[in-house]
């Protein structure tokens, strides 16, 4: 690697109100690189939920304030796959009849990166230095997968994290059932999939299962909370980032 | 149309994730069919690839149908053959029992054909006195149960053993069993029996291709194979799109039909029909007559959001890694497509805001475009769908959802867009959601209308008390003053 | 049935939803070639220069494929051999529906050479021929001999029919529909034999269709009306998935390979070959 990186932040709607030291734990992980990482303020969300209910008008509302806000960025990461995948390849189709927009977006979306994906492809970091004591479990998030062909880079990573023991669950690349407004919207077929999923993690035995997407996260681990079973559910970066942003504790 | 019950998605959905027979049908043939389609594809000399090739193949093929179709025509009609276009589901049927009732048809055998489903022969054929004999094994025994299909290739999938025995102990007269190769025997001696008194044949077509001027069927079972070769009249129907222009693109098409529907190298029986036989044959039948089906079809293809949905060959490969699928069974559907498949190209054929819940009660987790053997993007046509329900579209007749929707939508657009007053929000909703009861750690047990949804299974988790927004200006400050 | 008016409207319909002027057609050379591609060319080398070794390496993948489909093949040395499985199969196997043991084969110079006729009758067993109608037959008679033929068919446990080719990829034989060699002699005894050449294998599906599509010994008769491939014997697995031989069509199916040249044979006739054409002409 020659010359210093620097990486925008962009940090999701969700990561941000429901588990900020997620988006901590990756400033920590850049850091822990040399890595500059900047945090443009008044960022919101990146019209996904928008977009994938069919309010489009909505969700050009949203992209075009993230367009603005990380017109400059050099290198925009973000940890989500979702999100990503919403920016990469839906922002251009946002935007097909306004071909500024549309140039802007397309420029954005060749700029864009999911955490893990930055970290393994294009820093070529791999051992972070983390360690995390227990048996975790992955799961591949449908748009971190699918949307983006991401599934070797975060078990990569994983891998190399000290204490760590990775184990595969049956099914890893089967969607939890999140769905965005899909949970709420159809609750029980969000819950036969999120209890399938459940009983995939159980059976790997694992102490912990970690993911790219919070909404996955949240979603698994509201229903390992109902459930009452002692099953953590972390972002992948709160385990690269070093214990401290992995312990409950870490909240606030 | 009749027979359409897409308004019932959810009560369905329900109803499918509540039988464990089903649920556990369906995980069976997800596990053996999902991951097995993905190596098949992977096992192709040219490799994955392919599915991209036969999708410039459709794409091409859709492009020129027109052509293709009178090409098609014009060499069945050269042979002997009949072929009859029809623009609506009604003018097909009127067209099949007018043939059936000119020859004197007192019996048909069909074999498993999705468009027959989709236009609603049977039950016309039946009031004006035919007997129709499904003979595809598991639509046979699903006939004999009164039932309609959950799964294309597997349409029987939702049965069990027991089910089918007390069925054809009733139906059949056979002496209980559960052994499958006894039933199935039972079952091919009863249609045997049908075949040979049959007068006339009913079958889909699989790919029919124009240059030769041939419709093709694939069957395991021969049933296709029996019903096209023994009655004395053939009728077979066509939705308009399957057709492609030459042998060598038939040939890519086919390989991948076949690995999409059951992980196979080929199907056991592909039968190639382009006429009635020839005077001087002993079989086959003297009549054949190709129905090419438009029911819509033809509006899909004039909105370039759709028109990829033509490409579809009705593979079924969808189906068996669709997750949502996979939990709640085909009959949720409410129609003669299910699965992926069917959540796109059924709200399409009968009304998009009727099949409304058939469009958002997907996941939008992509398998079903990896699993493609077309490479169709299902995923981006359900966001279209999406799209035109809230918005509206005056060429499908549906109007803008708007609403209390529309206006919570417009609420949430004008929130991201002001990022102090989205702050102030979740500030708001982290005091108030200590209102709700929670459990550990301050996750919320239940929520209100119209999130309660979620906490029907789940707790839900806490807003932060500190946002990352807050805690990264925190830090800011503290940087400055250090 | 002419082209009325309903189906006028259904293209016009069909080619503005295309974006093209209703009542305009175009020439359409370029969806139909009139000279095959490279590729076409390529695969038509490839089976007439297809060496012994080759030749070889085909039997072995056809019978690799055949194996899991439960299509058994023979590499049998000659009609001698080939007589013997097919009367062995006749005293072992029973039939299905019951009754009498009958056979039913095609006319063909092929299976007259197994030399069926005298060892079956020895045992009383029958052994039906089919023929092509006689063009010239009022339609009364020509229903009453169709009848007739379809009874015996049916009525037949072991079927007996050649094939056009067969592909070594996916073990499938290839029928051409002809008078004389009906369809149901295939489909409707319990038991299929298919006899074959060694030379009639071609690799693959592409193979066969640069051949029916551009070799003019194929070319003429095409595929038309019909032309089925079998890739074994009947099945299912409707019920729960289990997997059952014998679902419509036969439940089990032999596949007899010969070599090109049987010395024993009792026309001396060798098969037409796709491979060797001059062969075709012998």
């Amino acid at each position: 690697m020659t010359g210093k990186k620097a990486v925008t932040l962009f940090v999701p709607c969700l990561v941000d109100a429901f588990r900020p030291e997620a988006a901590e734990a990756v400033v920590a992980v850049f850091e822990r690189l040399g890595v500059a990482v900047g945090y443009p303020e008044g960022q919101t969300c990146c019209g996904q939920p928008a977009f994938n209910a069919g309010y489009r008008d909505e969700a050009r509302r949203a992209a075009r304030r993230f367009l603005r806000l990380f017109a400059a960025a050099e290198a925009v990461v973000c940890p989500s796959g979702s999100c990503v995948a919403m920016v990469r390849h839906h922002y251009p189709a946002l935007f097909e009849e306004e071909p500024d927009w549309r140039e802007l977006a397309r420029r954005t979306a060749a700029r864009t990166f999911e955490f893990t994906e930055y970290l393994v492809d294009v820093l070529g970091a791999e051992d972070l230095g983390a360690s995390f004591a227990g048996r975790v479990t992955y799961h591949d998030s449908c748009h971190l997968l699918r949307g983006l062909g991401v599934r070797l880079q975060p078990r990569r990573l994983l891998r190399r994290v000290k204490g760590l023991e990775f184990v595969e669950m049956k099914n890893a690349d089967c969607c939890c059932g999140f769905g965005g407004a899909f949970s709420v919207k159809y609750p029980d077929i969000s819950t036969a999939l999120v209890a399938d999923k459940i009983a995939w993690i159980q059976e790997s035995g694992a102490e912990a299962v970690v993911g790219g997407d919070l909404g996955c996260l949240l979603n698994i681990e509201g229903a390992l909370r109902r459930r009452g079973l002692p099953i953590r559910a972390l972002h992948i970066a709160q385990v690269l980032a070093g214990e401290r942003f992995s312990r409950e504790g870490a909240r606030p | 149309m009749s027979g359409v019950r897409t308004e019932r998605y959810v009560e369905e959905a329900r109803r499918g994730i509540a039988d464990p027979v089903l649920r556990r049908a369906l995980s069976g043939l997800q596990e053996r069919f999902g991951r097995g389609t993905a190596e098949a594809y992977r096992r192709l000399p040219e490799g994955p690839g392919l599915r991209q090739t036969a999708h410039a193949i459709r794409e091409k093929a859709i492009a020129n149908l027109d052509l293709l179709l009178e090409r098609l025509a014009a060499r069945i009609r050269g042979n002997g053959g009949e072929v009859f276009f029809a623009a609506t589901a009604a003018e097909a049927v009127s067209y099949g029992a007018e043939v059936a009732r000119r020859r004197g048809v007192k019996l048909a055998v069909k074999g498993k054909s999705m468009v027959t489903e989709e236009i609603g022969l049977n039950p016309v054929l039946a009031a004006q006195g035919v007997e129709v004999v499904e003979t595809d094994l598991g639509e046979y025994i699903i006939q004999l149960a009164g039932e309609t299909p959950s799964h294309i290739i597997a349409p029987a999938i939702h049965k069990t053993r027991n089910e089918v025995a007390e069925l054809f102990v009733q139906k059949l007269g056979i002496p209980h069993t559960t052994d499958p190769p006894r039933l199935t025997h039972a079952a091919r001696r009863a249609l045997r029996e049908k075949f040979l008194a049959a007068d006339l044949g009913i079958s889909g077509v699989n790919l029919a291709c124009a240059e030769t001027g041939h419709i093709s069927t694939v069957s395991n079972e021969g049933n296709i194979r029996m019903a096209t070769t023994l009655p004395r009249v053939h009728i077979a129907f066509m939705g308009m799109e399957r057709v492609v222009a030459r042998l060598d693109e038939y040939e890519i098409l086919l390989r991948l039909l076949c690995r999409g529907a059951s992980v196979q190298d080929i199907g056991t029986y592909v039968s190639f029909i382009g006429g009635p036989r020839r005077p001087e044959e002993t079989d086959g039948p003297e009549e054949f007559h190709l129905v090419v089906v438009d029911n819509g079809r033809s509006r899909m293809l004039a909105d370039p959001r759709f028109r990829e949905m033509l490409s579809c060959i009705r593979c079924a490969a969808c189906l068996n890694v669709c997750p949502v699928y996979g939990r709640i069974g085909g009959h949720a559907y409410g129609f003669a497509y299910s699965g992926p498949v069917g959540a796109v190209v059924t709200p399409l054929l009968t009304g998009v805001r009727r099949g409304r819940d058939l469009c958002l009660g997907e996941t939008l987790c992509g398998a079903c475009k990896d699993a493609c053997s077309m490479d169709i993007d299902l995923p981006r046509m359900l966001l279209e769908l999406r799209a035109l329900l809230a918005a509206g579209d005056a060429s499908w007749g549906v109007e803008p959802t708007g609403g209390l929707e529309g206006r919570a939508w417009k609420l949430w657009a004008g929130l991201v867009s002001h990022p102090g007053l989205y702050e102030g929000l979740l500030r708001a909703a982290a005091l108030l959601q200590r209102l709700l009861p929670h459990g550990g750690a301050g996750w919320i047990r239940r929520l209100p209308p119209p999130f309660s949804g979620w906490t029907q299974s789940r707790d839900f988790p806490p807003v932060a008390r500190e946002t990352f927004r807050a805690r990264w200006a925190k830090r800011r400050q503290e940087a400055g003053r250090g | 049935m002419a082209e009325g008016r309903g189906e006028r409207l259904f293209f016009e319909t069909l080619r503005r939803a295309l974006g093209r002027p209703p009542q305009a057609t175009r020439p359409a050379e370029d969806l139909f070639p009139q000279e095959p591609s490279a590729q076409d060319l390529r695969l038509l080398a490839a089976v007439s220069g297809r060496s012994e070794r080759e030749r070889e390496e085909l039997v072995a993948r056809l019978f690799a494929a055949a194996a899991p489909l439960h299509l058994q093949v023979e590499a049998v040395a000659g009609f001698a051999s080939a007589r013997e499985i097919v009367l062995r199969l006749v005293a072992e196997k029973t039939p299905e529906w019951g009754g009498e043991k009958q056979l039913v084969a095609w006319r063909h110079p092929l299976i007259e050479g197994l030399g069926l006729t005298e060892p079956l009758a020895r045992q009383g067993i029958p052994l039906w021929i089919t023929h092509p109608l006689d063009p010239g037959l009022a339609p009364e008679a020509a229903a009453e001999e169709r009848r007739r033929q379809r009874s015996r068919i049916a009525a037949s446990f072991i079927g007996v029919t050649t094939a056009d080719f067969c592909l070594a990829e996916t073990a499938t034989v290839v029928l051409r529909s002809r008078p004389g060699e009906p369809r149901s002699v295939a489909l409707l005894p319990s038991i299929h034999i298919a006899l074959v050449r060694r030379g009639q294998i071609l690799a693959d599906m592409k193979e066969l269709f640069a051949l029916l599509r551009w070799e003019e010994r194929f070319r003429g008769e095409g595929l038309s009306p019909y032309l089925s491939f079998i890739s074994g014997p009947s099945k299912t697995a409707d019920i729960e998935a289990t997997m059952v031989h014998g679902a419509h069509g036969p439940r089990e199916m032999y596949l007899l390979i010969l070599p090109d040249e049987t010395p024993d044979a009792p026309h001396g006739r060798p098969a037409q070959t796709p491979s060797s054409p001059e062969a075709g002409a012998a």
